[in-house]
């Protein structure tokens, strides 16, 4: 609750708490997730606007072996209750089936220790296709001179595959002291070879069409926001699909 | 004519001691350290060619740096490893967070005075006195480049009303 309070404070307009899953034990049961009202009984103010800051909740799923996912594809209804689902691959063979055919909006890449496995291109270029993201996570470079290392080098082994696009940063936070500000999270990403749009995109827009991507995934095939200006309609589209459904922002 | 950017940053920290001993000496080691630490040797002599601690204000923990223009995304890149400051043998976990980078002084000073301008507006919400209030809204009514100097000082009851 700390570490919200410390977000809010620092500039952020949206905060998704994480929820892991590891599927080392035999059966797991996904529980519902902790609804953000129950931690905050008012939600505080962005700085600078007069929206409230939104909470979202993120579940994780950590895979080593292909039947986990049929977790996901499991019509559990706890699962739906999230707001964005990320899956952690283990094997080159799994990341191949998250970027490919999995319902999910972002891939986790493991920062902590050096990759088993290589990226290679087709996968890639199929998940920025279907719009999902890859994720770094920065708080083990601050924590750890090795763990830096590896934050370091894999990332700059994505960039040249994917070429800086669809890259979402994102903190592993476990104490309000490890969070950093978005300008500087930008200028962590200067460090794993984004250049400077891209990295300041990494933190914002791209967090947000992930987070639009989730509903998407919720709802039936579509999101179609119209914004009600004076005098124009302006649109905005996330994943395109044969059958959109309107629905009014 | 060497041209110079000043970072502006803000120090946060939980433990409240640790804004009474932020003094540019401690700051200006711990930002050295953090940057030998990422860019190693290199990083630390380029940044340090025209590197000082420009402005402190230890009531809000605000920070202003200044470095050479060729070398500040080296300094940027290297502020959010800065975890702790260290003065009189004691270690303080704190944050920096960068608010503005500017190529004069008086940019930085504008953007801060608009920083504070919010920030004491945020603090108003939370307010629950009546008379923290009406001191919070006079400091606000009397925002003005000329007074910064003043201003600073005199706001900001801390983070125990937030």
């Amino acid at each position: 609750q700390n570490i919200l309070t410390m977000c809010f404070s620092v500039g952020y307009s949206t905060v998704a708490l994480n929820h892991v899953i590891d599927f080392k034990e035999k059966k797991q049961e996904i529980s519902k997730p902790v609804s953000p009202s129950e931690l905050f009984p008012s939600l505080p103010i962005v700085q600078g606007t007069s929206k409230k800051i939104k909470v979202l909740t993120r579940l994780t799923l950590i895979v080593s072996d292909p039947s986990h996912c049929n977790l996901l594809r499991s019509t559990s209804a706890n699962i739906r209750l999230y707001d964005i689902i990320a899956v952690f691959p283990k094997t080159e063979k799994l990341f191949h089936i998250a970027c490919t055919t999995l319902d999910v909006d972002l891939v986790c890449i493991n920062v902590t220790e050096k990759l088993p496995f290589y990226f290679r291109r087709p996968p890639v270029n199929m998940a920025i296709d279907r719009g999902i993201y890859f994720e770094l996570l920065y708080t083990p470079a601050i924590k750890d001179s090795t763990m830096r290392r590896y934050t370091i080098s894999n990332a700059i082994s994505l960039m040249q595959i994917c070429k800086g696009k669809n890259i979402v940063i994102s903190s592993a936070a476990e104490r309000p002291l490890e969070l950093r500000g978005p300008y500087d999270v930008a200028n962590l990403g200067l460090l794993f070879g984004l250049s400077e749009g891209e990295a300041k995109a990494a933190v914002s827009t791209n967090c947000r069409a992930s987070v639009l991507h989730g509903e998407t995934r919720k709802s039936a095939c579509g999101v179609v926001y119209t914004v009600k200006k004076p005098r124009k309609v302006e649109e905005e589209e996330t994943v395109p699909a044969c059958k959109k459904a309107k629905t009014q922002a | 004519r060497s041209a110079r950017r000043y970072v502006l940053c803000e120090v946060v920290s939980e433990d409240p001691r640790c804004r009474q001993c932020i003094e540019d000496r401690a700051l200006g080691l711990a930002v050295r350290d953090a940057i030998a630490r990422v860019h190693g040797d290199y990083g630390l002599a380029c940044c340090s060619i025209s590197f000082t601690v420009k402005y402190l204000n230890a009531y809000t923990g605000t920070v202003l740096l200044r470095c050479r223009k060729d070398s500040y995304r080296l300094l940027c890149s290297a502020l959010p490893f800065v975890r702790y400051l260290e003065s009189r043998a004691q270690r303080y976990p704190c944050l920096l967070n960068t608010l503005h980078v500017g190529g004069t002084i008086r940019t930085c000073q504008k953007f801060l005075i608009q920083y504070n301008r919010t920030q004491l507006l945020r603090l108003l919400q939370n307010c629950t006195n009546e008379e923290e209030r009406q001191c919070i809204q006079k400091s606000l009514l009397s925002c003005s480049l000329t007074e910064e100097q003043a201003q600073s000082g005199d706001e900001e009851e801390d983070d125990g009303t937030e």
